[in-house]
């Protein structure tokens, strides 16, 4: 803890005890946000005060709200209270947004690289003068290589995203690569190899809850969050993990345990269930397949193995399986985010799974709950067929997949070497997909778009990332503000933000579904574009191209001419009017409550229903795995012992902050100050410091095998002595994120880049670092 | 119009709101049940946007407190304790101030006219509870105002509309059956620093 925090803390808990300190007074760093806003406003003539529906695009969860304008200026954005997925909440991040269309570093105009890759010289051009440069390059690859899939695209979610994805199919690429497997891939993959769906936890209604490693009171206000917070005293919480984080002010108990090995837990628990007759036996006979291959499988994990493993007490490893199967089907292992931590993950995530499915904890009130939808219309586009595409670089067989599996699990036959077993078509994988382009494997990928992601900073081993961007012909990145990866780009869209633009419905699936959209709240303060708009312009500088479509049809550019029409003769409002003109009244309560739903209830057990099948092979909840030996992987969840810290370095795991879970609001300055500090540290144990000669408030260099960062050294009891943390996304390259570039350290850049290869998902938790004192 | 005149313009509101509300029965107040606070900012983001309090750690209106003394790995027990201006009903910062800026409306808020402020900072002085702050935007001093401006509307404050697990309940305690009064009735609750005789219209249940 800094000594600032500490003081500001001691100094308000002293309002217990009595006593007080003056005030100090400290400048404000940030002074610039005035200055801009009040350009525009002089710019705008209304005098009103307006409540616009919108919602948030801060983070996934995408929280309805009400803009309220005053005077053309955004003054706050207040929660909707009508969107009951948000239970009527706006958290920091969200409300730092009415700051983000004022924000000085954001992008105004069209930009193009003048000086060297990285260097930061650009030239202001007008959005013709950008969209030449990029069909001229993107004409000149295809040209040169034969190839429209030498063009890669790379993007994260957003209601605008579509429109990107549609850019994808215009230009004919199939190598797109998304987040997932710098997220959840893993997740998604084992839970979905059990139930055949990813499903929503009913922490609302659960008794019993244990939270492994995902750290959802600190990482991500989500509805899950408050439920637990709502709820913390009637229900147990139970939380694994190597941090005492903030949700450990929650739980019931904490349990620091070794980093990889949750795993052993899970299947211990699941033993003890089957061992003392405490599953769930007719939901087991009824609804799962495989019950009798598991129950002899998990023989061979006793508690006092699982402690052992996971320095989790038996006698609590125990206890937490009583429990889990005497709350059922109120109990739940959390399935959580960002679950890319070790190799073995998404068997780990399939035990998780399991362990719920056995106690019954599925499809009822307090369980997992599988997600459901409201349907939305779409225009059905036919994008072009083109003749000069080829197939994604990381799919299918890859000879030096095995490559990007740590060292210790190449031995495990579950694990495939040459291939990403359940690769996602649309997100690829991260990790393997810059190995490819790297490599030039299976051909040349020459040319990227760029949309609101950003791969420097997301992927492990940054170096390598830059490496990419600068073998690349041609970056164009598309974005509302100076990202890592736009520094490096040779073109930058400077796209309108969230709050300045109409988006279209979108389905927010989930155990209960509900429909938001946006609205503008504000007209453009700058030269910005939505991503729509720079789509379909795109696609009409293409119609005029008689080389782009030698490899195509006519007919192809008639269908291409009608998406242009279809977005230029339609206003977005008319859009989404025909997106939800199948349910009546939709549209009305959309406009004026800024969501629409049918329920708020669950609808439980609708795959429990006579003749429901799940979307597994077999339709029932597969506790041995049908598909799984099919492609060589293990049926069952088999434990991987994780490696050993070599000695002398410590595991370094990643985390997340509720002001910047991703790594995009690390710039603003109402967020560094509500974090507490303008930079990150590194989480030390006070035995580790001592050892390392290192005392609270040193600068420190954390070394991996892929890099080194400086760092504030933060002694704290919050962590186990052999691991180590820092926070994402700080320590930045771009010059335009001028509160964070080279302020702290970025993980990165230290990250070795290791994935597993059942569904790609990049590893987070699997490097070793060695610290010394700056 | 910068954001110094939009602060500017808000206090002057304010003042004006003060003065039509002079009939106001109301006593407001709010109950938090702190036990439910993650720490996660939102109230503070909320009340910094909503009433023009710039960047700074030490421009504040309100914050959220950690007692981080006893940790000991492996036991580790986190509590946050969010709070601001206590609403005081005898409230020493309004007794000391010699131009007679900080005052009490009718319902029991404390407000800062800040026209009659010379910035002596009796008030911060007097504060138990270290609530007020210097702002450079109003050139006052300047504190919660459970955001005044809201009142007229009906609304909850900032930090009570957004917060995610509801940890503030605002509301009328004269009016028995307000959900804060309900909460109080139900629950055992206890103020900051009762022996200072301020009588704080912030209730924390214990």
């Amino acid at each position: 803890m800094s000594l600032l925090k500490t003081k500001l803390n001691r100094r308000k808990f002293l309002a217990y005890s009595g006593g007080t300190l003056a005030a100090g007074a400290m400048a404000s760093k940030f002074s610039t946000i005035k200055a801009v806003a009040s350009e525009h406003s002089s710019r705008s003539n209304s005098s009103e005060s307006k409540n616009v529906p919108s919602a948030c695009a801060i983070c996934v969860n995408m929280c309805s709200l009400f803009a309220d304008v005053k005077d053309g200026v955004i003054h706050k954005l207040n929660p909707n209270h009508n969107f009951f997925k948000s239970r009527s909440m706006l958290c920091a991040r969200g409300n730092a947004g009415a700051k983000v269309p004022y924000d000085p570093d954001r992008l105004k105009k069209p930009l193009i690289r003048a000086g060297e890759r990285g260097e930061g010289k650009w030239k202001e051009v007008s959005w013709e003068e950008a969209y030449d440069y990029i069909v001229k390059n993107v004409m000149k690859l295809i040209d040169k290589y034969d190839n429209r899939s030498s063009i890669a695209f790379a993007s994260t979610e957003g209601l605008q995203e579509e429109f990107f994805r549609h850019l994808t199919s215009i230009v004919g690429s199939t190598n797109s690569v998304r987040h997932p497997t710098l997220c959840l891939a893993s997740n998604i993959q084992g839970y979905s190899s059990v139930f055949g769906t990813f499903p929503d936890a009913d922490i609302a209604n659960a008794k019993f809850v244990v939270m492994a490693g995902s750290n959802r009171a600190e990482a991500f206000i989500t509805p899950d969050t408050i439920d637990l917070a709502k709820n913390h005293k009637e229900q147990t919480f139970v939380y694994l993990d190597p941090r005492a984080t903030k949700s450990t002010a929650l739980a019931d108990k904490w349990f620091p345990i070794k980093p990889g090995t949750d795993m052993a837990v899970v299947l211990a628990m699941i033993n003890i269930i089957i061992s003392e007759n405490l599953y769930d036996k007719e939901f087991v006979d009824k609804y799962t397949h495989g019950f009798k291959e598991l129950a002899n499988h998990v023989k061979q994990y006793t508690p006092e193995w699982a402690a052992k493993e996971s320095e989790v007490p038996a006698s609590e490893i125990k206890w937490m399986a009583r429990k889990f199967a005497e709350n059922a089907p109120a109990s739940v292992w959390y399935p959580g985010r960002r679950s890319s931590f070790t190799a073995n993950d998404v068997y780990y995530r399939r035990a998780c799974g399991i362990l719920n499915a056995v106690v019954g904890a599925w499809d009822r009130k307090g369980g997992l709950i599988p997600k459901s939808g409201i349907s939305l219309k779409s225009h059905e586009f036919i994008f072009p067929l083109y003749d000069r595409v080829k197939n994604r670089i990381d799919g299918g067989k890859v000879d030096f997949a095995g490559e990007v599996l740590p060292e210790y699990i190449k031995s495990n036959k579950g694990m495939p070497k040459d291939k990403v077993a359940y690769l996602s078509e649309s997100d690829g994988s991260w990790v393997l997909f810059r190995d490819a382009i790297l490599k030039q494997k299976p051909y040349p990928v020459k040319g990227m778009f760029i949309y609101k992601q950003n791969p420097v900073e997301s992927i492990p081993n940054r170096a390598k990332t830059i490496e990419m961007l600068k073998s690349m012909e041609f970056t164009c990145a598309i974005d509302i503000q100076m990202s890592d990866a736009a520094w490096y780009a040779d073109v930058v869209l400077p796209e309108s933000t969230y709050l300045e633009r109409w988006d279209p419905a979108h389905n927010y699936g989930g155990a209960a579904p509900i429909v938001l959209f946006r609205k503008q709240a504000i007209k453009p303060l700058f030269d910005t574009k939505p991503m729509k708009d720079i789509t379909v312009d795109l696609a009409e500088r293409f119609l005029k191209e008689d080389d782009f479509w030698t490899d195509a049809w006519e007919e192809d550019k008639g269908y291409l001419q009608e998406y242009v029409d279809t977005f230029k003769n339609n206003s977005m409002e008319k859009i989404i009017e025909h997106q939800v003109s199948g349910h009546p009244g939709a549209f009305k309560m959309l406009m004026e409550k800024g969501c629409f739903y049918e329920t708020d209830k669950i609808p439980y057990g609708q795959t429990l229903k006579e003749g429901a099948r799940l979307k597994t092979k077999s339709g029932k909840i597969e506790l041995a795995s049908v598909r799984y030996p099919e492609a060589g992987l293990h049926a069952l969840p088999v434990y991987q012992k994780p490696s050993e810290a070599p000695e002398g370095k410590y595991r370094f795991v990643v985390g997340r902050h509720a002001q910047f879970t991703q790594a995009n609001t690390q710039n603003v300055p109402y967020l560094l100050e509500a974090y507490g500090h303008y930079e990150n540290m590194l989480w030390i144990h006070p035995k580790s410091a001592l050892k390392q000669g290192l005392n609270d408030g040193d600068y420190a260099i954390v070394k991996s095998s892929v890099g080194e960062q400086k760092v504030k050294v933060h002694v704290t009891e919050y962590t186990r002595p052999d691991t180590v943390f820092y926070l994402h996304g700080f320590g930045r390259l771009s010059k335009w994120l001028s509160n964070i570039y080279k302020v702290g350290a970025s993980d990165a850049e230290i990250l070795e880049d290791y994935a597993e290869t059942i569904s790609g998902n990049a590893l987070l938790h699997e490097t070793f670092v060695e610290i010394k004192k700056a | 119009m910068s954001e110094n005149s939009r602060a500017l313009k808000l206090a002057e509101a304010n003042q004006k709101l003060a003065n039509k509300r002079k009939g106001a029965k109301e006593k407001w107040g709010i109950v938090l049940d702190t036990s439910k606070c993650i720490d996660c900012k939102a109230c503070t983001v909320a009340c910094k946007m909503e009433n023009y309090v710039p960047v700074g750690f030490y421009n504040y209106r309100i914050w959220v407190a950690e007692d981080t003394h006893y940790a000991k790995y492996p036991t580790v027990n986190r509590s946050f304790q969010p709070s601001q201006c206590q609403q005081c009903e005898n409230p020493p910062c309004v007794h000391v101030c010699p131009t007679h800026a900080s005052y009490k409306t009718a319902d029991g808020v404390i407000m800062v006219d800040a026209d009659k402020c010379i910035l002596c900072k009796y008030c911060m002085t007097a504060c138990p509870y270290d609530a007020r702050y210097e702002s450079h935007t109003t050139e006052a001093i300047d504190k919660c105002t459970f955001c005044y401006q809201r009142r007229e509307e009906g609304k909850d404050p900032a930090c009570v509309e957004t917060c995610p697990p509801k940890v503030r309940v605002f509301g009328d305690l004269n009016d028995p059956n307000s959900e804060a009064s309900r909460l109080l009735a139900e629950n055992e609750y206890t103020v900051l620093k009762p022996e200072k005789g301020t009588r704080p219209k912030l209730k924390y249940i214990k």
